[in-house]
């Protein structure tokens, strides 16, 4: 058990990409972190400098508060699941397990003890025999996990370990995993692109763009608080609604939206409303007219789509451009009704949100405006 | 109707495209083996009408005492080919296998012998295995040994022509290898350095199981080329000095172009055949017990 | 990036299958087996070439003198006189070209059948096929010798195409990587009107140009060094190709070393040209028999 710190880590690869950008991070020991961004924002680099599989460009990477630049990775005491398992083909599932162990020339019967007890919390007794090849995705990552857990290391890397995994499997393992980290209590570092991995599961998250940190703190934190607009638009399914509006010092106004928040020094703003803020308006609160196009029933909610007054802006977290954008002077704008108050694409409804629950970015630097 | 029906179908587009390959490889292919099998039952040379002798052949063949040291020597040949072959391209694909400088030279340095032919080796090694003015001869004698012999020698001439031959087919298996190393997934041997393998324990472990197809496939491949061995001895030695480098095939040739004996020959070969497909088999089957296939 | 593993690293990590790298580029002690193994490679070609432009004093004088004293390009030219050496070289490109030709056209019709057209009998020949591959050619020589000799084409360049102008081994490729070609290809442009014909030529083998490149070569390379054939089927000096042609320069001109070397520099020049171009095809070629063992 121990705990996990980068600093200053800059990592650049020969050909010029800067795959990290002075990162410090520090992860206290048994705690849960989680890196998550888009593709190529660094959160598989750093994870792999501190298993040590590469050495950072500069910066210190430290375990259990030693150094460990120049240490390689089986003697930093880690253990990593890797996004495509990575287990031994030729080897049955008990060799695998055992692998680690016995190249550390631990004693046999220790090692057929720790395989035994991984096996029984991993449920894993009736494939001990099995080659990977004869094995489910799920069972796989079972025996992924549990060849690194059966080391027994002082931090646990896991690289999109689920991503792999068929959706309702991935839901169950989830919960598998932060049940694990619970009973097990190792230092765990989780790299994924999957927001919603990142808030169930993490202790701390960490918001990665381009090589940097964004934003590290709990999820509900970063949620509520988002530090900039990609933060804001990367986190929260689905994306915070985005609109350009002014300040004028005591009140905001982004197109037919209207509140009032003091000490903002005037200007162009950026207004993020979240749509599982954004309802059916009510007296008291800050509303504007929103044309439906779009409805996605989701059961006991509905995702509206529509647009406003206004002027959209982009947080920087966008997968892809949109095919239809919307006319040049109005806004897209998701809000979220309950299945009873849904209304039909070509309907004009007034939709409110609490003034609590509107974020506020500068539009220059993207950072939140508190 | 049915006959419009008959050209349109498939079945004759088929045989269309296949028939002018298909042809080709049974008149040359298929039936000569047909056709050896019966010369072997026959005694002929070729120009006269044969005569049917039963399996007279192949009994001679069991007392010929030519043809029992061809047998020994194409052995001997095999056994020491192959292990040289395989494990040295081994070794060189590992040293091959890395990011280091100049490292496109030295693999091309490696595969140029491979396209060369075994005559062009030959008369290079030829030359510098000279008993007078050879090259090898003259570096050998700077550190007190020599001068040999090579192919005139009857005891060295045939593991001359295991170096000479190995030199020239290393390359391939240097090729087979890199490709299989550089088939084995980075992630496999990320896991095994974190699990905390060491040099040793990730050879043994990882990388010599993974490449056991290529391996199997390499020993086998070998073995079927070492036990044909002929250009070079036809082209060195002639056999000799004496018999001392008779071959299984090239006492074939012997007999069937230079002496005439063509049912006797074709019985050899067919011993030959069948040797090589047991020993074929064998491998397969050992193989299959030891080696992993991935699925 | 995601999950998967950069290029860079991945580099990193499939050299340290064999052994760790202690991260040195500039001399790793890989080295120590690269410089020698690739020294004795190389020696004996350079060895050959010095060789070849020394005067037949310089060839018998021992200890042999590493670097020549004069460089004698003459020896090229005459070899030439010596032999009937440029016949030689142009019956091996005839029958060389001519048989990668016929390789080419018959084994892409035949692969195009057995890879995609449900024909009478296609399993049986497929597997009859495959299985000459199986056979050492020892077992067809004598027979095949025979049946060349009825044709009359004995002590001709004939003897030398004919029963090369289609092989298993092409049949096998090429049907293994149509077959992995989609056939919505094809049956698209059927539905657009194109014949089976038609469809081979314009739409499979415009895709197929490594699998063709890589049959040209393996093709090129065996006819081109094909020994034991020829040394079967002709006798006549002007019918001869190099390779049969070069072991009876060697008896005739017995001393003559500085000639031989020549006349083998010239030999391999071709092949060593075609390789240096085309050196992609050559291993992908020679990769690929590995993938039928």
């Amino acid at each position: 058990m121990a705990d996990v710190a980068l600093r200053s880590v800059t990592k650049e690869f020969p050909g010029g990409t800067l795959a990290l950008d002075d990162l410090s991070l520090d992860i206290p020991d048994g705690e849960f972190l989680i890196l998550v961004g888009p593709s190529g924002c660094g959160k598989t680099t750093a994870l792999r400098l501190i298993a040590g599989l590469d050495k950072p460009t500069s910066g210190q990477i430290s375990i259990g508060g030693q150094v460990v630049n120049g240490v390689s990775p089986r003697d930093r005491d880690i253990a990593m699941v890797f996004q495509n398992y990575a287990l031994y083909p030729h080897m049955t599932v008990q060799r695998n397990l055992g692998f680690g162990l016995k190249e550390r020339r631990t004693p046999k019967r220790e090692i057929e003890r720790r395989v035994g007890e991984i096996a029984a919390i991993l449920s894993l007794g009736e494939l001990m025999k099995r080659r990977p090849a004869q094995l489910s995705g799920g069972q796989r990552q079972r025996v992924a996990m549990g060849r690194a857990l059966v080391r027994e290391p002082k931090v646990f890397l896991l690289d999109e370990p689920l991503s792999n995994l068929d959706a309702k499997l991935r839901v169950q393992m989830r919960a598998e995993l932060k049940r694990l980290h619970q009973k097990l209590g190792i230092t765990t570092v989780y790299v994924t692109h999957d927001q919603v991995e990142a808030m169930t599961l993490a202790d701390r998250i960490v918001v990665m763009s381009a090589g940097r940190a964004l934003q590290t703190g709990p999820p509900q934190v970063v949620y509520s608080r988002p530090a900039n607009l990609f933060v804001a638009g990367f986190i929260g399914s689905p994306a915070m609604n985005l609109l350009s509006g002014r300040a004028d010092g005591s009140q905001v106004v982004a197109g037919q939206l209207a509140f009032s928040r003091a000490g903002v020094p005037g200007g162009d703003v950026v207004v993020g409303i979240r749509p599982e803020s954004l309802g059916p308006a009510s007296d008291g609160r800050p509303s504007l007219e929103l044309e439906v196009d779009l409805v996605e029933p989701l059961g006991e909610v509905a995702l509206v789509h529509g647009t406003v007054a206004g002027a959209a802006v982009q947080s920087g977290a966008e997968e892809e451009k949109e095919i239809l954008a919307a006319p040049a002077s109005r806004a897209p704008v998701t809000a979220i009704f309950t299945a009873a108050d849904q209304p039909a694409p070509g309907d004009r409804v007034r939709v409110g949100v609490a003034a609590d629950r509107i974020h506020l970015f500068d539009l220059a630097t993207g950072a939140a405006i508190r | 109707m049915r006959i419009r029906r008959i050209l349109q179908s498939d079945h004759l587009s088929g045989w269309a495209f296949a028939f002018p390959a298909v042809f080709l490889i049974f008149v040359f292919g298929i039936v000569p083996v047909v056709w050896s099998a019966l010369l072997s039952f026959q005694h002929t040379n070729l120009l006269a009408p044969p005569q049917w002798i039963g399996t007279a052949n192949y009994r001679a063949l069991a007392r010929d005492p030519l043809f029992r040291q061809s047998v020994v020597h194409s052995l001997v040949y095999t056994a020491l080919f192959v292990p040289l072959s395989v494990a040295g391209g081994l070794l060189v694909a590992i040293a091959l296998n890395r990011r280091i400088r100049g490292v496109r030279f030295y693999r091309t340095a490696v595969f140029v012998p491979v396209v060369l032919s075994t005559i062009a080796t030959a008369i290079m090694f030829l030359w510098l295995l000279d008993p007078d003015f050879g090259l090898v001869n003259f570096l050998l004698s700077k550190v007190g040994l020599g001068p040999y012999g090579f192919f005139d020698s009857a005891s060295g001439a045939l593991y001359s022509i295991v170096g000479m031959t190995v030199w020239g087919w290393i390359g391939f298996d240097v090729i087979i290898y890199l490709a299989a190393l550089q088939g084995i997934p980075p992630s496999l041997v990320e896991a095994a350095e974190i699990d905390g393998a060491r040099t040793w324990g990730m050879f043994r472990h990882i990388t010599l199981p993974l490449l056991g197809p290529a391996t199997l496939f390499l020993v086998v491949w070998s073995s079927i080329n070492a036990l044909q061995l002929f250009d070079e001895i036809y082209f060195l030695t002639n056999g000799g000095p004496g018999t001392a480098t008779y071959v299984v095939v090239y006492y074939l040739f012997s007999l069937a172009f230079q002496q005439g004996v063509a049912g006797y020959a074709a019985a050899i070969a067919y011993v030959l055949m069948i040797a090589i497909l047991s020993l074929t088999v064998v491998q397969l089957w050992v193989g299959r017990r030891l080696v992993y296939y991935a699925s | 990036m995601t999950g998967q593993t950069t290029a860079a690293s991945r580099g990193a990590a499939s050299r340290r299958a064999g052994e760790r790298d202690r991260g040195q580029f500039l001399f790793s002690r890989w080295h120590l087996i690269l410089i020698p193994v690739a020294a004795a490679m190389l020696i004996p070609m350079i060895w050959m070439l010095v060789t070849s432009v020394e005067t037949l004093n310089e060839t018998r004088h021992f200890p042999p003198d590493l670097l020549p004293h004069t460089v004698r390009l003459r020896n090229y030219s005459d070899v030439l006189l010596h032999a009937p050496f440029a016949r030689w070289f142009v019956n091996t490109v005839i029958v060389t070209v001519v048989s990668v030709a016929g390789n080419l056209l018959f084994c892409s019709l035949a692969g195009y059948a057995f890879a995609r057209i449900k024909f009478f009998g296609r399993e049986v020949v497929f597997v009859a096929i495959l299985a000459t591959l199986m056979i050492p050619f020892q077992v067809v020589m004598i027979p095949t010798f025979i049946i060349v000799k009825d044709l009359g084409m004995i002590n001709t360049l004939g003897a030398l195409i004919v029963p090369n102008l289609a092989g298993a081994f092409g049949i096998f490729l090429l049907r293994q990587f149509f077959r992995t070609l989609p056939v919505e290809l094809e049956e698209a442009a059927r539905i657009d009107g194109a014949s089976r014909l038609g469809v081979l030529f314009k739409i499979i083998l415009p895709l197929s140009g490594p699998a063709l490149a890589t049959l040209a070569v393996i093709t090129f390379l065996w006819t081109w060094n094909d020994f034991l054939w020829p040394l079967i089927t002709i006798s006549s000096a002007d019918n001869m190709t190099l390779q049969l042609g070069l072991t009876t320069f060697q008896g005739t001109h017995q001393t003559s070393t500085n000639l031989l070397m020549a006349a083998n520099v010239m030999s391999v020049l071709p092949v060593l040209l075609l390789f240096f171009l085309a050196q992609r095809f050559f291993i992908r070629g020679i990769a690929s028999t590995g993938l039928k063992g």
